[in-house]
């Protein structure tokens, strides 16, 4: 809401600039964004006398003209308005001068005769729309005075961001009111129209078909109204805060709507027919023409003005084309009315007619506003537009309306919530300067739960107050928070340490970035085509989506329900902005599986409604494309060692088992993570070369991700064991192994044959070719034994390692290639 | 006496020079400073000499001594770098050095979403979450935003259906948290909320907020100003001033704003604070007796704070980022910047 101080100055008083008046609003609630500097001036134009004026030489209607500009040199200039005679005092654009619409005068040349200027018209410096010849003065003001002496208009307008809970804020009044409350000063209250007795009949009849829909409507009438611009005073406060000036009616109504905060409308008097005006609900398909000339359709549910004929404004949001005041209008039939504020946001939204008078009605105006808004507008149409108001006027209202019940209020439960220490009086006064009427209960000394200490009356401008925190709301304001002391620091809740999730989230993302990996922050959307670029098979639980029913424009709207697509764009990304690859990254995120969630809380039926919220873990490799131990790819190995490293860190079981589950994986080249029982709880691989292709990738990207839900986090114990502290024996084993035999097998009879002594297996070498026949490997095995009984002997590493060597021939058909 | 030490001291240095192993540097040590070496010796003769000369003399042995040991120690340093290099040449050891594992980052907005936490961790509060595809019941009914009310518009919502939406605010999870909890309690609600709104410099339809909450028999005002200087003094390191300002929020009342004195400019007014010296860090005020009613706790049972802010314009304003996208690109010349921060 904007508010000019120039028109403020009419309704309150102050004494400090604006920029502390402004710091004084912000720390009362109305926090005022913008300090703005509004000017209407006219740069280059003086007032300046005709001097000489004669025919122009080459033109029937054209003046050639010297001026007194008070240069002390005569200018000059070619004038076309057939009132400019000898002896006129005029305003004189000079060259140079800047008119409205930032338009340069320049010397100019008119039907070859030079002009050094202009002699201006009301309209050229947008005074009035009044074109008809250039402006005759009546000042003694000298020649060379600048206009603005007449006409500059300077003002300080505050830009204050009113919350929605304070509608009385939306207009000068209303904030006139806080402005008396901090300086302790009061408020002038606006000149308005009074009535006369007179026998004067409006001939003008309102029926409200439900005063649920419109608890009171009112009009009136004015008589032989001239339409014409408004007074130059109303036209620049309006300017200043962002309306634009129409006409002298309009304006008035707007003028009083920013003043004192009612909307109104002003119709055709002479465009209705009937003498009635019914507020009733539309008929649905019924359609509608409003003033800015848009045609909507009626839903059945909307309120509107009508006459005998059919609707002439939509409640509350705008009036009807068929019904507008134009240049012809000469009288008017003013509404003044209190709308439900539901219904006006209502219509508003589903046409998408958004009004200043709607975005007042929508938020609750003032029910004590409706007449004297109406009393305020009239006085100025009599003053501005030379109309005579009929003293009779037409009223109806719901009679059952109540006003506001008193609000009970406690001092104890002030103190409790503020954790002040305030007495009863002090609250009571903070309450008064705000206009509230507080009638004293009992003993303003007991300050306890059960004393209510005051009832407080609550005025029809302030719709936000219904229970006693709404007060004490009030008393903080006035108080001021800078006041409140330091809490005595509440009793918190005994010793504390992170959740197990947060505590394994917190460690592994430190860790994954002291590894290498860079952690992402993904989108919750997916981008179109992002599913079928995964190429998932028909059935996956992943393809059923959640989507918004009203994205932003070209926003997406599918929630994910793969981290996938996702890791893949920042790859492509990255990559295309030149990274050095290998490039690494993990994340932590949600995906959305609609289908329902367990029922865990079911305080809410709807609970089923929402969809499960898997929690993952993923991380990933892009461009890694080296091969390591017996051909394998890098970055396969290294993702399985995180993998083991990670099981590690957090002593949870996460076991990768070879074997094709998902088929955005290649083929042969991916795991399923198994958690301690066996169960699947994610995958890892490399990303198949179709889907790849799919996301416009052609280097490697491995991929591992786990479903933090799914696992349980518990950490395994740690119970120490006594260890041996004899030395151990190593021994290498240098193997023959044929293709048809994994490593994992290989281990297994190791172990097996190495018994309790053996404490470690390593595979440190694979080779194959020169040397070694087709079809089988040269593998370089580390074994470690030692006894926690005593030193080794020699003796019982060979019984062991010829044990191993017999059944890896046995059962693998392992050869030894030699005996280190 | 004098003379001798005046040989040692030109002997001594040719005898270290010429030492070119460690062994023979060892040797020398133990011939010049040892037990049984020569200036340990001297040092035992100058109870020997006329008690006139003994401080001047003293005070010379004592310097050779020192300078001695530091062409030993040169020495012996010099022949252990050259022991590494089997060519006997000097190392370049301007080279690059190579990290032990690797060298990534973890993200600045959730680092300080990880701090901010373990702010409220240390102040006594518990952690909750909830889910980010909400019931509108509880991203609005329950916290009294009525049906139909312009208060709703503050916020534009991204609908599943009429009954569900994405969160637009982490202050759901007070709910739930009240509903299945007992006070006294002081807990943080951290996560990602939605905004249906377009995205530019300052806005995101994705953020992340964390939402605090304190309920218990007696909780006031200054108990959530207490806690907000905490945070903003432990958070920005200095004590920075606060304020708060009247605001509005359904679902507490009174309803502040929090500013704190802006950290760029201290206060003068720059560009960062739009020249009010205020930078605006969070919502905050006392939960509504709505609320209270919502979730089942008896009239005038309780009262309790509540504060949210948003995660991404702190993490903004702490490094200066000046536009919100750059947090969710994922851009690594924009993520190597935070390397190391935790």
């Amino acid at each position: 809401m904007k508010i000019s101080l120039d028109w403020m100055k009419e309704l309150a008083s102050w004494d400090d600039e604006p920029e502390v008046l402004a710091s004084k609003l912000t720390a009362a609630g109305l926090n005022v964004e913008a300090i703005e500097h509004f000017e209407q001036t006219y740069p280059g134009v003086v007032i300046a006398k005709v001097v000489h004026r004669q025919q122009h030489p080459n033109a029937d209607r054209l003046s050639l003209c010297r001026v007194d500009a008070g240069t002390g040199q005569e200018v000059q200039v070619v004038c076309g308005a057939p009132n400019v005679r000898e002896g006129l005092t005029v305003l004189f654009a000079q060259v140079g001068a800047i008119l409205p619409g930032d338009f340069k005068l320049k010397k100019t040349k008119i039907r070859g005769i030079e002009s050094l200027g202009m002699i201006c018209s009301a309209s050229e410096l947008q005074l009035t729309s009044d074109s008809e010849g250039i402006m005759e003065l009546d000042t003694d003001l000298p020649p060379g005075t600048p206009a603005d002496e007449l006409y500059g208009f300077k003002d300080v307008v505050l830009d204050i961001e009113v919350t929605p809970n304070r509608p009385d804020w939306l207009n000068h009044l209303g904030v006139a009111r806080e402005i008396a409350a901090l300086y302790g000063t009061k408020v002038s209250q606006p000149r308005c129209w009074s009535s006369q007795q007179s026998t004067e009949s409006l001939g003008l009849k309102i029926q409200v078909e439900d005063f649920e829909d419109c608890p009171r409507y009112t009009a009136f009438v004015a008589k032989g109204v001239e339409i014409g611009q408004s007074p130059l005073w109303m036209q620049n406060r309006l300017r200043a805060v962002g309306s634009r000036p129409i006409n002298n009616v309009v304006d008035i109504t707007n003028y009083v709507m920013l003043e004192m905060g009612q909307p109104m409308h002003a119709f055709d008097q002479d465009r209705l027919s009937g003498d009635t005006i019914f507020i009733r609900r539309s008929e649905a398909g019924q359609k509608i023409v409003t003033l800015d000339d848009k045609e909507h359709e009626l839903d059945g549910e909307n309120l509107l003005v009508c006459d005998q004929d059919g609707p002439i404004a939509l409640a509350g949001v705008m009036g009807l084309a068929n019904s507008e005041v134009t240049e012809a209008t000469s009288n008017i039939v003013l509404e003044s009315a209190f709308f439900a504020p539901r219904l006006v946001r209502k219509t508003s939204r589903a046409l998408g007619l958004i009004s200043e008078s709607s975005y007042r009605f929508e938020r609750g105006t003032d029910w004590g506003m409706v007449e004297k808004a109406a009393h305020r507008a009239l006085y100025l149409m009599q003053e501005y537009t030379g109309a005579r108001i009929i003293s009779d006027w037409a009223d109806r209202g719901d009679p059952d309306r109540k006003s506001n019940e008193p609000v009970p209020l406690r001092t104890w439960q002030v103190n409790r919530v503020l954790g002040t220490e305030l007495s009863t009086e002090d609250v009571a006064q903070f309450l008064q300067n705000l206009g509230l009427k507080v009638q004293p209960m009992g003993n303003p000394d007991a300050i306890n739960a059960s004393a209510v200490n005051m009832m407080v009356e609550i005025p029809t401008f302030r719709r936000d107050i219904f229970l006693e925190i709404d007060l004490i709301e009030e008393v903080a304001r006035c108080h001021g928070f800078e006041r409140l002391a330091a809490g005595k620091g509440f009793k918190r809740p005994a010793g504390h340490i992170r959740r197990r999730t947060d505590e394994v989230q917190s460690r592994v993302r430190t860790w994954f970035a002291d590894c290498g990996y860079n952690e992402l922050v993904t989108s919750t959307f997916l981008s179109p085509g992002d599913l079928e670029k995964l190429e998932l098979p028909e059935g996956d639980v992943r393809l059923q989506t959640l989507s918004v029913i009203n994205p932003h424009h070209g926003g997406n709207t599918q929630l994910r329900t793969s981290l996938l697509p996702s890791m893949l764009e920042v790859a492509r990304r990255n990559l295309n902005a030149g990274s050095i690859v290998p490039v690494r990254f993990f994340q932590f995120n949600r995906t959305f599986w609609p289908g329902g969630k367990a029922a865990t809380d079911t305080k809410h039926d709807a609970e089923k409604l929402l969809p499960q919220e898997p929690f993952f873990l993923q991380f990933a490799i892009a461009g890694l494309d080296s091969l390591g131990l017996d051909g394998v790819p890098d970055d396969l190995l290294e993702i399985k060692g995180v993998l083991n490293s990670l099981s590690e860190i957090l002593r949870v079981d996460l076991k990768p088992e070879a074997g094709n589950s998902e088929l955005f994986l290649a083929s042969g080249q991916q795991w399923r993570i198994l958690d301690r029982q066996g169960k699947v709880v994610g995958s890892a691989g490399r990303v198949s070369s179709p889907v790849l292709k799919n996301f416009d990738l052609d280097v490697p990207v491995t991929v591992a991700e786990i479903n933090l839900d799914e696992i349980d986090l518990t950490p395994q114990n740690v119970e120490y064991q006594p260890f041996a502290r004899f030395p151990g024996v190593t021994r290498d084993l240098s193997l023959l192994v044929p293709s048809s035999v994994t490593y994992q097998e290989i281990e297994e009879v190791v172990r097996e044959g190495g018994g309790v002594l053996l404490v470690g297996v390593e595979l440190f070498d694979v080779y194959r070719g020169k040397g070694i026949p087709e079809g089988v490997g040269a593998y370089g095995i580390r074994l470690k034994f030692r006894s926690d009984k005593g030193n080794l002997k020699g003796k019982a590493v060979d019984k062991a390692i010829s044990r191993i060597l017999k059944d890896l021939t046995d059962r693998l058909q392992i050869e030894p290639r030699s005996l280190d | 006496m004098k003379e001798t030490i005046n040989r040692l001291r030109s002997q001594g240095a040719v005898l270290i020079e010429a030492a070119d192993t460690p062994a023979l540097v060892e040797a020398a040590r133990v011939s010049l400073l040892g037990r049984k070496g020569e200036i340990t010796s001297l040092l035992r003769g100058l109870k020997d000499v006329d008690p006139q000369d003994r401080p001047a003399l003293g005070a010379d042995l004592n310097l050779l001594k020192t300078e001695l040991a530091a062409l030993l120690d040169e020495r012996s340093s010099a022949l252990a770098v050259g022991q590494g290099s089997s060519s006997g040449v000097e190392l370049d050891l301007s080279l690059p050095g190579k990290p032990p594992v690797g060298t990534g980052t973890t993200h600045p907005l959730l680092s300080v979403m990880e701090s901010v936490c373990d702010i409220f961790y240390g102040m006594g509060f518990t952690r909750s979450d909830g889910p980010e595809v909400e019931l509108d019941y509880y991203n609005f009914t329950a916290l009294n935003f009525p049906d139909d009310h312009p208060a709703r518009d503050i916020q534009d919502t991204f609908y599943i259906n009429d009954q569900v939406c994405l969160r637009t605010q982490t202050s759901p999870v007070q709910v739930r948290t009240m509903e299945r909890t007992e006070p006294p309690l002081a807990s943080i609600f951290p996560g990602r909320v939605y905004r249906n709104e377009n995205a530019d410099a300052s806005h995101s339809s994705e953020f992340f907020q964390i939402e605090g909450l304190v309920v218990d028999k007696a909780i006031s005002m200054a108990d959530l100003k207490d806690t907000v200087d905490t945070f903003v003094r432990l958070f920005f390191g200095a004590a920075e001033p606060t304020r708060f300002r009247p605001h509005f929020f359904p679902f507490t009342e009174p309803s502040v704003e929090v500013d704190m004195q802006c950290v760029a400019c201290r206060g003068a007014g720059c560009g960062i604070c739009g020249q009010t010296g205020w930078l605006e860090i969070m919502g905050a005020g006392m939960v509504h007796p709505n609320v209270f009613k919502a979730v089942g706790y008896p009239d005038d049972a309780y009262t309790g704070f509540a504060f949210g802010m948003g995660i991404d314009r702190i993490a903004m304003l702490k490094y200066g980022i000046g536009d919100i996208r750059l947090l969710y690109e994922n851009d690594l010349r924009f993520l190597n910047q935070f390397r190391g921060v935790l």
